[in-house]
């Protein structure tokens, strides 16, 4: 039984998701103590609890614990259960998220899966659902497991009402080298409406344009006549030779399309600069699936919290070592193994 | 680590007709308290049961539709609530009483969560005065709009509220304080000890405070049944619980042809002499209360229509073929048995059950002599105020002015009109603003006298016929007979001889002309009795008075 400080690291959900999904994968139990102590409403909340649910059936998990506000949570798996699961999840967590949190175990198990996961596609605050098929699935793909995942419709923050599909043919994770990013081969800029005015996405691409130097050829309007309630996503895409990575930004009342617009082209522009091939949110992802392989390395961005904290609760299930090594002040490689 | 199963969470809670409507995308971006109670990331609604009223089952199941979309956890129960006017206490309250006796609550299973942010302020009234009481066994959850520029959505906030937690004391101790502050209000800041008069006080404090429905205040002239109407107006003004003004009329002023127009109102020209449109007493009181002192004075017309102003809100003007509104609160007073009348045919039985939903009896003052020594300290105050001096009563004289008021002998036929009249007589004579024993004396004089004119007193009659013919005689006699016979004795005491008497006891068949034996007449019923003048007269010897001679008597006729 593996004992967790809930309250370390960069935030009480990401140190739950990543200790449920390494425990599921190694069949290790834990508790996990002080969860989200010091927080406004501290101990778990919906999304966390949501997560845990989807945790425990696809690892017929013994739980206790698991209730709203609950600071100790304990968590025994009994074996990891492949086959077709369907998540609701509502619009208090991310389906998104929920994905996350499964989808480690379900690529080493015993047989292939399926799930369909309803509920937000697109929620601040968690990877939209762009981001996990053109950034974050090929990257599972290269290292062996077959994944593949189809939007029957977007769910945007705050009706929700979304859904999707995602199906698992394991396969064992090999180690995998991403240190280059080769030459950008693609830039393409997607503003996503719907029912919102058309020109709140005009006005997010021309500040991309303004930004970032992105050609009118490389920035388009995508309009969804069919969502359960209105959102606006801007998401930039940036494909080269070895890797594809995506920035998104969240439309959000009050706060002006430029704004939204400049959030995103930062990222992107940091990104850029850098000349690495993972940016921040890749970054916390890959490292879990390295771990998992055992072995691996890339270079990206100087780590942020989410990062350190993804290293932090490694250690608590796996023997791995993660270096760190800075190359440039603004280019760091990590090494697993 | 074995911890007991969870309870389940079932929020009860009022559609809101207003606060959660909303049908295009845009809705997804207002806030909407029941829609939002589903989506709070530390609340978790298993089920929640969602009353609406039966004009809004559209609205109901786009709530439900969209609760279903964002939170798969909550199952949604759409329950139809009869109640056809949101803002009537006693039909709120009743609908939402008769809903929570039938609920099958299991407080061992399910926390229920009773949510007051939705439905009229009357049904977040009724809601709370139900958990209050423990009819509802929940909590209180209240939902709030999004605060300043949190990111997090449209769906705001909630807080839970346990009305038994100690935190709240302070607020149940504050709404005691108010309710006793108006118990003492209505009660003109009169401390009275009439245990049965300050439990129909406090019972006229919760009213007056929750209802619109009519009020009936009864009892005898001079009760004080329309300075009452006046504070419970009053009362209701401090509270909030009226805009409009306080209209009274006494309806026994009301005769003919000019009581339609004064209480509904006329246009121009309607008849002759209409030369301008007049509101009438019902629409002055809009949104206030109307006070109809003597309402077993109304003719029937004016029943008929009061009966539908009452029930639509709406009624006809005289002369006018278009209908008005006025919403007010009626307090209806009557000294008649209102129910007598409704035999009689006088009283429309309908009206009557309209008005007489809350019907407050108040006592004659004779029926609380306790009340009458904190009253005299009110009157003798308010003689000050009416004569501009300070007015003050001695020990001796209060104690004899008081013996006197809480003895049998006095009557208070005008109740607390003939006392307030006493101490102002009392205060206006008294040398240097100071009542002394000489002056209570004059006074009791004064009482005796005009209480006597008006009448036997209830005791005195008891005392009289036993008097006369002693106690076995007198328990031997049907009330109907000792009744009569004691009103005899009074008039008999009171006169100087037989024919005067029969002359006061016979004053209208004399007035018919018939020729009657005035003196003969109440001889001959004495004699039923066995009684002669000597007995009855009180005076000892038998006074011979002659009788009147025909021509003169035919003459003062």
């Amino acid at each position: 039984m593996v004992h967790i400080d809930g309250s370390k690291g960069e935030g009480g959900g990401q140190v739950l998701r990543t200790s449920l999904a390494l425990s599921l994968v190694t069949g290790t139990p834990f508790q996990m103590v002080d969860i989200r102590a010091g927080r406004s409403k501290p101990g778990l909340l919906r999304q966390h609890l949501t997560a845990v649910k989807a945790a425990a059936a696809v690892g017929r998990a013994e739980v206790s614990g698991a209730e709203l506000h609950s600071r100790e949570l304990t968590f025994r798996p009994r074996g990891i259960q492949p086959g077709d699961y369907h998540f609701a999840v509502g619009t208090a967590g991310s389906s998104t998220l929920v994905l996350q949190t499964v989808l480690p175990a379900l690529l080493s198990a015993s047989g292939p899966s399926t799930l369909v996961l309803e509920g937000g596609t697109h929620n601040p605050a968690a990877p939209p659902f762009d981001f996990l098929s053109r950034a974050y699935l090929p990257l599972v793909r290269r290292m062996g497991p077959q994944v593949e995942a189809s939007l029957d419709r977007p769910g945007f923050f705050p009706a929700g009402g979304g859904r999707f599909r995602v199906s698992v043919r394991p396969a064992p994770l090999s180690p995998l080298h991403l240190l280059e990013r080769g030459e950008v081969r693609r830039r393409q800029a997607t503003a996503l409406i719907a029912q919102v005015p058309y020109d709140v996405a005009r006005r997010e691409l021309e500040t991309v344009g303004r930004v970032l130097g992105w050609e009118e050829s490389e920035r388009r309007v995508e309009e969804l006549k069919r969502s359960a309630g209105p959102g606006n996503v801007l998401s930039l895409e940036i494909e080269s030779e070895h890797v594809t990575e995506v920035f998104t930004a969240f439309g959000e009342r009050g706060v002006r399309a430029e704004d939204v617009a400049r959030a995103a082209a930062e990222e992107a522009r940091v990104y850029l600069e850098a000349g690495v091939p993972v940016g921040h949110h890749l970054c916390d992802q890959l490292l879990l699936l390295l771990a998992l392989a055992r072995g691996g390395s890339f270079r990206t961005l100087p780590l942020d919290g989410h990062a350190l904290t993804q290293v932090e609760t490694f250690a608590h299930f796996l023997d791995v070592k993660v270096s760190v090594e800075e190359l440039d002040p603004r280019v760091r490689l990590i090494t697993v193994g | 680590m074995a911890k007991k199963q969870a309870r389940e969470t079932v929020v009860l809670g009022m559609l809101g007709t207003t606060l959660d409507t909303g049908r295009g995308p845009k809705r997804w971006e207002r806030w909407r308290p029941t829609v939002g109670l589903c989506q709070q990331e530390d609340l978790v609604v298993h089920r929640l049961e969602l009353l609406y009223p039966p004009s809004h089952l559209e609205l109901a199941r786009l709530v439900a539709a969209d609760i279903a979309q964002v939170s798969p956890e909550t199952q949604v129960r759409l329950t139809e609530v009869d109640i056809r006017n949101p803002w009537d206490l006693e039909e709120t309250y009743g609908a939402l009483l008769d809903y929570a006796k039938t609920y099958p609550f299991q407080p061992e299973q399910e926390d229920y969560l009773v949510h007051i942010t939705t439905g009229t302020h009357i049904a977040q009234i009724s809601m709370f005065l139900l958990v209050e009481s423990r009819q509802i066994p929940a909590r209180l959850v209240q939902t709030s709009p999004p605060f300043g520029r949190e990111p997090t959505g449209p769906m705001g906030g909630h807080a839970i509220i346990d009305l038994d937690l100690s935190k709240y004391d302070t607020l149940a101790r504050r709404f005691r304080q108010e309710q006793r502050e108006g118990l003492s209000f209505l009660k003109a800041g009169i401390d009275t000890r009439n245990a049965a008069f300050n439990r129909l006080i406090e019972r006229i404090e919760q009213v007056a405070s929750r209802s619109r429905a009519p009020l009936l205040l009864t009892g005898p002239t001079g009760a004080g049944k329309s300075q009452l109407a006046r504070r419970i107006y009053q009362l209701k003004k401090t509270r909030r619980q009226v805009a409009g003004p306080f209209v009274d009329i006494n309806c026994a002023t009301l005769r003919g042809d000019g009581a339609m127009s004064a209480l509904f109102g006329h246009v121009k020209g309607a008849f002759t002499g209409a030369v301008g449109e007049r509101p009438g007493l019902l629409r002055q009181a809009n949104g206030g209360v109307l006070f109809l002192d003597e309402i077993g004075e109304l003719g029937a017309d004016e029943q008929a229509m009061l009966l539908r102003a009452l029930e639509d809100k709406r009624f006809l003007p005289v002369g006018s073929d278009r209908e008005v509104e006025s919403d007010f609160q009626l307090i209806a007073g009557t000294n008649r048995d209102l129910l007598v009348e409704v035999e009689r045919g006088r009283f429309r039985e309908d009206l009557l059950a309209r008005i007489n939903l809350w019907t407050f009896r108040l006592p004659a003052l004779r029926e609380r002599p306790e009340d009458i020594p904190p009253n005299l300290l009110y009157e003798l105050d308010q003689a000050s105020q009416a004569l501009g001096t300070r007015v003050t009563m001695n020990k001796e004289a209060q104690k004899d002015f008081l013996s006197f008021a809480t003895s049998p002998e006095a009557r208070w036929s005008g109740n607390f009109r003939d006392l307030g009249s006493a101490v102002l007589r009392m205060a206006t004579l008294a040398p240097g603003g100071r009542i002394t024993r000489e002056g209570v004396d004059e006074e009791v004089e004064r009482l005796r006298a005009s209480w006597t004119r008006s009448g036997p007193s209830p005791e005195a009659m008891v005392d009289l016929v036993s008097q006369v013919l002693g106690e076995e005689r007198a328990a031997a006699l049907d009330r109907f007979d000792r009744v009569q016979l004691a009103e005899v004795l009074v008039v008999c005491r009171r006169t100087r001889s037989l024919s005067d008497a029969g002359r006061v006891l016979f004053a209208r068949s004399r007035a018919q002309k018939r020729s009657v034996n005035d003196a003969d007449r109440l001889r001959k019923y004495l004699a039923r009795f066995s009684l002669s003048w000597a007995e009855v007269s009180g005076r000892g010897a038998e006074v011979t008075a002659p009788d009147e001679p025909a021509v003169e008597r035919a003459a003062r006729a």
